[in-house]
């Protein structure tokens, strides 16, 4: 019972969504579309369950003094208030609004977006230390890939952009296809092959032993 | 190839944004402009010189068809054209397709077409209604539909229209004949899966697979994590349960988690979706399990961080530094975090191993890991590991796929060299 | 005192002068300006916070790690609970529920009884071992997983996989010489000529197949198919380097605008 019935679950629904994309009927195509807000309902659920997991993490760290223990205080302080400015209750005048409470919907607009677009911004110092490392080019592939990207960059340069510039157009739009091209049809096998062992029962790491 | 965030969107600079769309907008407002004075003055200069005071001739032939491979809320309605204007006659500019449920009306406008130069050329339109009944485009199914066609001309009073069509009916289908490429290939794909899952069986794991570096290097790190006293960072990326790049990478989780607990190190899995996290949890508890060190698992392996891009990115560059892993893996779906992730480990000195099939972010992986594992490798991988005969049985299935790829394309070009368009066009899916 | 106390008094004194800075004390409602005059200098600590991780990792870039990591978090399971349990599933389950939360009930709709269960048997790994009812969970996940692996196996394989066969085929490779010359005399790949697309269409099939060559698994890469092999690595090398110089440029453009922008226009530097 407790193996079988995950895997007559996985059989039947696999199977079952396979089939439903040579369905057109509208019976079908609703069940296609419903399983997008089933899955999104599911996530909440689960996303409870991930809440928990960080709670307990935290307090696990403060209650066993680990390294930056003191550190878990703020991010529970910054969970716990942004849940209760999230909360709803006590008519139309009062704080909590939910979603368009103040306190939340500033959280939102000048605590996290700044920090989200710092850290986008971080990306062009990464990018440049990426670029030493590509400079340092330690294998026959990574020297290839150091050729392409430099007659790329060159492709940016007064001078010899004139000379340059078609073949790095040419580099951008042909052998970039093929590559392209082969990689998607080796993912797209990879998906159905991964899809077919799962559907099979044949690959079910994700749902443990017992 | 340029770099995608997946919440960047909304958030990154909406001036830019707005100067965008504001050109954009410019440059069809403009266009839109003109080409309506275009088509003013064709007009004028239509009229003025022919002077029209008759209505132009009627359409015909209006046939009605079921729309094909669909739910049954669409018809296609085929008519000839207006022959073309004789003296008096005013120029047709295009035509409107009205419907009805009776023959003798109330008739709804529900579409119109513009006039082909060619005016023996047939014309067609699809004539798609909204399935939900309370709608205003509602198109009932199993239903007798009547159409009309009208020619109308730049004066509103100079039209004219067609005869009623004959009833027909929009009926849903049970099977997508567009799609019919995509079931073959499942089905031939099933069967070669079926089949060398029959052989591995037979002959065990004896069937051979190409090294593959990156995959080696998983057990090497390992050992070296194991020898240094350091944990194992493992990343599945942004993807969601629903990602099969996630699925593939839940099975190395798994394969991974076993030797870690048989090597008594430790692996480390903060993750961003919380299905995703459940579904670690489960299979790194069960890599220990099968190992025979389930005491050894501790649910702070395996926690959830939070579902914000850069704030997970925040909180795993912050775990890369300060418990210095010896080896990061990163397998699954990334986006704008990948050269993140990866260059803040390069930096720390873990031994790196990575692998997508977003194309995208490959290139920063190739640079900044010691190995990537790219697009379809990714999905191999499992049966690396492993060495599971189905697994191996199951990659052989993709290799004869692949090999079958091959042939066809070659075979595609040259039929399509000789002039037979039609070899080509058979691997086209529609709808 | 040592520098763990003074550091954080340091930037207490420092955030504090710029919270007064920030403060509107002309306005009417004072403990609305403190908060703005709060809110805004807030994100701008955070905001210098996150670059010190640039230097290394240090105390400051801890303390926005983890306020961000709860904060962030909270916020979306704030966003998720309103807009998918709240506004989608309650005012299809129960008028009751729907009045409470004050959502307009738009009628019963029986299927959304299936994600709740689901999610209600994924919430029995929260109940203490003893009870042995943890494994109802695994239900949850192998429907989530099978019907999500039969969904995107079909609608990956029309993208991916066949319209890219059916595009590689119809490519024309018939020697075809036009504007060859041309492309001898000044080696200019970007004339548009029959013969450019000739020789781009044999790159793409031999690069797509060599590609694909490459992705063989079962099959040991040495001799013809090996060098095939080699051939369909470098193509996905050369192109990897192409796109990452691309980015690279692309990053190093924008800071030069940057720059260029704050010495030229801003400062008025250089002229």
């Amino acid at each position: 019972m407790k193996r079988q019935i995950p895997l007559a679950l996985v059989f039947i629904f696999g199977w079952l969504m396979l089939a439903l994309y040579f369905i057109p009927l509208e019976g079908a195509q609703k069940v296609n579309e419903n399983m997008l807000d089933w899955t999104s309902i599911i996530g909440i659920f689960a996303l409870a369950l991930g809440i928990w997991s960080l709670i307990t993490v935290n307090l696990d760290r403060i209650k066993h003094k680990k390294r930056d223990w003191q550190y878990s205080f703020i991010t529970l302080f910054g969970l716990f208030g942004m849940i209760i400015f999230g909360l709803k209750f006590g008519g139309e005048n009062s704080m909590f609004q939910g979603q368009e409470s103040y306190m939340f919907r500033h959280f939102f607009n000048d605590i996290l977006i700044p920090i989200y677009s710092t850290m986008f911004s971080l990306l062009a110092f990464f990018i440049a230390s990426a670029a030493y490392r590509a400079f340092r080019a330690r294998s026959a592939l990574a020297s290839i890939l150091l050729i392409g990207a430099i007659i790329v960059m060159i492709r940016f340069f007064p001078f010899v952009a004139e000379y340059t510039r078609p073949v790095a157009d040419w580099i951008l739009n042909v052998p970039n296809l093929a590559a392209k091209r082969a990689i998607w049809m080796g993912v797209g096998l990879g998906i159905v092959a991964t899809g077919l062992k799962v559907i099979l029962g044949i690959e079910r790491a994700y749902m443990g032993r017992d | 190839m340029t770099l995608q965030s997946r919440t960047s969107r909304n958030a990154f600079w909406p001036g830019f944004r707005l100067a965008v769309y504001g050109m954009m907008f410019g440059i069809v407002f403009s266009s839109s402009a003109v080409l309506s004075q275009e088509a003013t003055a064709e007009v004028d200069n239509a009229s003025t010189m022919l002077a029209p005071m008759l209505a132009p001739a009627a359409p015909g032939n209006v046939t009605v068809e079921d729309a094909p491979n669909d739910a049954g809320h669409a018809v296609i309605v085929t008519f000839s054209q207006s022959q073309a204007p004789a003296d008096g006659q005013a120029l047709v500019l295009g035509y409107e397709i009205y419907r009805s449920l009776a023959r003798s009306g109330p008739w709804k406008k529900v579409g119109a077409v513009p006039s082909d130069v060619d005016v023996t050329a047939s014309l067609i339109y699809k004539d798609a209604g909204g399935s939900d009944k309370s709608s205003d485009d509602y198109l009932p199914t199993e239903t007798d539909l009547f159409y009309r066609v009208r020619a109308v001309t730049a004066d509103s009073t100079l039209y004219s229209d067609s005869e009623v069509s004959a009833p027909a009916q929009a009926v849903g289908q049970w099977w997508n004949s567009g799609r019919n490429p995509v079931f073959f290939f499942v089905l031939f794909f099933t069967l070669l899966t079926l089949y060398f899952l029959r052989v591995a069986k037979q002959r065990g794991d004896s069937l051979y697979i190409r090294p593959l570096a990156g995959i080696d290097a998983v057990d090497e790190a390992i050992g070296r994590a194991t020898e240094m006293g350091k944990p194992i960072l493992y990343v599945l990326g942004l993807g969601t349960a629903s990602d099969i790049a996630t699925i593939a990478s839940f099975t190395i989780l798994g394969r991974v988690a076993r030797k870690v607990a048989e090597y008594q190190t430790d692996v480390i899995v903060p993750c961003y979706d919380p299905i995703v996290f459940t579904i670690a949890q489960e299979t790194v508890r069960t890599g220990y399990m099968d190992a025979g060190r389930p005491d050894a698992y501790r649910d702070d392996q395996v926690y959830f961080v939070t579902q914000a891009q850069f704030a997970y990115v925040a909180a795993v560059n912050g775990t890369i530094l300060r418990d210095r892993p010896a080896t990061n893996i990163y397998l699954g779906k990334f986006y704008a975090e990948s050269l993140i992730l990866a260059e803040t480990g390069a930096i720390a000195g873990s031994i790196q191993i990575a692998g997508t099939d977003e194309i995208a972010q490959l290139p920063f992986f190739v640079v900044a890991c010691d190995y990537t594992l790219i697009g379809e490798e990714l999905y191999a991988a499992s049966a690396y590991l492993g060495r599971e005969p189905l697994l191996l049985g199951a990659l052989k299935a993709q290799d004869y796929a692949k090999a079958v790829i091959v042939v066809l394309a070659i075979l595609g070009v040259i039929m399509s060299g000789l002039g037979y368009e039609g070899f080509a066009k058979a691997f086209e899916a529609v709808g | 005192m040592n520098r763990k106390v003074m550091i954080p008094i340091a930037s207490i004194i420092v955030f504090i002068g710029f919270l007064l800075l920030k403060f509107d004390f002309e306005a009417v409602d004072s403990s609305q300006a403190l908060w703005d005059a709060f809110i805004v200098t807030a994100g701008g600590f955070l905001t210098l916070m996150i670059f010190s991780f640039l230097y290394r990792d240090n105390p400051f870039y801890k303390f926005a790690e983890h306020l961000y990591v709860g904060v962030s978090a909270a916020y979306w399971m704030c966003v998720g609970f309103w807009s998918n349990i709240v506004q989608q599933a309650i005012p299809h389950l129960s008028p009751w529920l729907s009045e409470a939360l004050d959502q307009p009930f738009l009628g019963y709709k029986w299927d959304y009884w299936i994600p709740i269960a689901f999610g209600l048997l994924l919430l029995t790994r929260l109940l203490p071992d003893s009870l042995k009812i943890g494994w109802l969970s695994k239900w949850t996940l192998a429907f989530i997983v099978a019907s999500t692996a039969g969904l995107l196996m079909t609608a990956n394989l029309k993208a991916n996989f066949i319209s890219q066969i059916s595009s590689t085929m119809s490519l024309p490779l018939l020697p075809d010489w036009t504007g060859f010359g041309d492309f001898v005399s000044n080696f200019d790949l970007s004339y548009g000529g029959q013969f450019i697309k000739m020789l781009s269409n044999w790159v793409i099939v031999v690069g797509v197949i060599s590609g694909l060559v490459y992705f063989f698994f079962s099959k040991e890469h040495t001799g013809w198919f090996g060098r095939v092999s080699r051939l369909g690595i470098w193509v996905l090398m050369v192109t990897f380097g192409a796109s990452f110089g691309y980015t690279v440029m692309g990053r190093v453009s924008l800071l030069v605008g940057r720059l260029t922008f704050l010495f030229r226009d801003w400062a008025g530097i250089i002229s």
